[in-house]
């Protein structure tokens, strides 16, 4: 069994493996090529990864009141197969962590998948016209500056894994694939329990 | 604020946390300098800078190594010691993850950063010697599927003695938490027992202090005024033997020892009214420097055998110095104890949190505390009221996570 801890949290994200397949493949989404595969290399690496567990029995009870503008154009929302008839009820984590460039060009962050969920959505979050911080999908996604940072924090910027599949259990591992302008990234990052980011989802600000 | 976090900062490659801790070292740093440079340009020499800040933060323990941090340092001044229970639903892969997280949180706190999900990384900022210890009680070592040590149980009942609680006693797990700020105890053990509440319940804890100005010439003094913890093996020499599990222990606990938690009451009301004479009969030491009664210097042997004028044993027959001390090589263990005050005003509630570390606690400590427990002359003054056996896991080498190998 593997249950060993890399010496540092820092994941490189490498391209879309074969136990990948299955996640990208239910997302609808083409194979991209290969990123450099070498952690040291790798284009995009994650320092500080994680993603929130939750409890598979525990729906956040603002999940109730989720609702969703399909017809609103998301980076993350094409491609994305059967999401139409998605029980939007189902419980929802976010993934954070620091998004590091490691080459000279932009890289962008246009959407993902992972095998823990039906949906990845790019969110960032904003003051709506009352005042309230509330989520939404990020228009034209994350965009990492060649040689830069890009923060994923709660409360901030995140990936949305909507529609969990079964729980996240606190100290296990989940996969995630980004989808990039510059090929698919597949990152593996630890979950934690996390009391915080009880997020609740707005589609537009004027609702 | 979502936008300003994450500006381009193509000069920005570096994690942000990291990139902030670099900033104000660097900002000290320069501080000194510039005080220093100025002091030379008027040509004299510069004030001693307080150093003491650079100094916390460059205090960093290792966490990887053959054993756990937080056993053969010297004891910081504050400690805080957590048992835990596991839930009731805690199944092998619950301890798992529970030791995966705590693995990955123990190395960032030492280490002076905050862990994955800490929204206040400023208060982990300044390691401060801190050590954290994890160690397993027999609950967990059974869910794991492991070999138990045949120790590993509450230790035998001392009916003499003990006035044990349920709320100071046992516990699935242990966290001993020790640094010099307190600050950075409280936090690294709130982090701690959140990052784990879902898989386990906090079942005690116990704080302790021990004096900030210890060392030579200043030595560990519990609250009874005792020269205390003075006479140690030599650990990590000759006697490793005596702290360390062997060939002859469970494979997955080489490298791992024992702690034996009691929470010893004191009748410091009591005692307030003993004069020093009986006070240092009662311990068979000297007051001030800790030096048996029969002479010498705190780490002199006790002459057992001296008799007074009247033919009487001068280390008295009751004296706790007597009844501790060792009457085979084997009956020693590594004392690491912790004073502790709760107080209210209207209430003294005031002693010793003893831990002893030792590979084998039923053949090196139990005869021990069998002898005080029959005869002490300082149980007239003190009453344990907590008592708790730990495994402490080997230490985390690179990759590994704690506690792995009870898991092979």
């Amino acid at each position: 069994m593997h249950h060993t801890l890399p010496a540092t949290r820092r994941v490189a994200l490498v391209a879309a493996v074969a136990a990948l397949t299955l996640a990208a493949g239910a997302c609808g989404s083409s194979e991209s090529p290969a990123a450099d595969a070498s952690p040291t290399g790798a284009a995009l690496v994650v320092d500080d990864g994680w993603v929130k567990a939750v409890d598979e029995t525990a729906s956040p009870s603002a999940s109730s009141s989720l609702e969703m503008d399909m017809s609103s154009p998301s980076p993350s929302a094409s491609g994305m197969d059967g999401m139409d008839g998605m029980d939007m009820s189902m419980p929802m984590s976010a993934m954070f962590g620091t998004l590091r460039n490691t080459t000279d060009e932009d890289i962008t962050i246009e959407g993902g998948s992972t095998p823990a969920a039906e949906m990845v959505e790019l969110h960032e979050t904003v003051k709506n016209a009352s005042g309230e911080m509330q989520m939404q999908p990020k228009q034209g996604g994350f965009v990492v500056p060649a040689g830069g940072t890009y923060v994923l924090k709660p409360g901030g910027d995140h990936v949305m894994l909507m529609g969990l599949t079964g729980a996240l259990r606190n100290g296990a591992e989940v996969s995630v694939t980004l989808r990039t302008s510059a090929g698919e990234f597949a990152l593996t990052v630890p979950v934690r329990a996390f009391s915080g980011a009880e997020e609740t989802y707005e589609p537009s600000p004027s609702s | 604020m979502t936008d300003a976090e994450n500006a381009p900062d193509r000069a920005a490659a570096g994690p942000r946390r990291r990139a902030v801790l670099l900033t104000g070292l660097v900002g000290a740093g320069a501080g000194v300098a510039t005080g220093a440079g100025a002091a030379l340009a008027r040509g004299r020499e510069a004030p001693p800078a307080d150093d003491r800040l650079q100094r916390a933060r460059a205090s960093a323990r290792a966490f990887r190594g053959e054993h756990q941090a937080g056993i053969l340092e010297a004891p910081p001044p504050h400690a805080s010691f957590v048992a835990l229970d596991l839930r009731e639903d805690a199944d092998r892969d619950a301890v798992r993850r529970l030791l995966t997280v705590w693995t990955d949180d123990v190395e960032r706190l030492m280490a002076g950063r905050g862990p994955l999900t800490d929204l206040e990384p400023e208060l982990a900022a300044v390691p401060a010697s801190l050590t954290v210890t994890v160690g397993v009680g027999p609950r967990v070592v059974a869910l794991a599927g492991a070999e138990k040590p045949s120790w590993l149980a509450p230790l035998p009942a001392f009916p003499e003695i003990d006035r044990l609680e349920d709320a100071w006693s046992g516990g699935d797990l242990l966290l001993q938490v020790c640094a010099d700020s307190p600050t950075t105890v409280s936090h690294a053990q709130r982090r701690l027992t959140a990052a784990v509440a879902d898989l386990a319940t906090v079942r005690w804890v116990q704080r302790g202090f021990r004096e900030p100005f210890e060392g030579p010439g200043l030595p560990m003094r519990n609250l009874l005024g005792q020269v205390d913890g003075t006479v140690q093996p030599d650990v990590t020499g000759l006697d490793a033997g005596l702290l360390w599990v062997g060939d002859d222990g469970p494979a997955w606990l080489r490298g791992g020892s024992s702690v034996v938690v009691r929470r010893i009451g004191m009748r410091l009301d009591a005692w307030d009214r003993a004069d020093r004479l009986s006070r240092e009969n009662a311990i068979g030491r000297r007051l001030d420097t800790g030096a048996p009664v029969t002479g010498g210097r705190v780490d002199t042997a006790a002459d057992l055998e001296a008799k007074d004028e009247l033919g009487f044993h001068v280390v008295d027959d009751a004296a706790h110095l007597r009844r501790a001390h060792a009457t085979a090589p084997h009956e020693r263990f590594l004392r690491r104890p912790y004073s502790y005050d709760d107080g209210t005003g209207a209430e003294t509630r005031a002693g010793l949190v003893f831990v002893a570390f030792q590979a084998d606690p039923v053949r090196q400590l139990v005869p021990v505390q069998r002898r005080l427990a029959e005869l002490d002359l300082l149980n007239l003054w003190t009453v344990p009221v907590g008592s708790a056996v730990f495994a402490v896991l080997p230490g985390a080498r690179p990759g590994e996570v704690l506690g792995e190998a009870m898991f092979a």
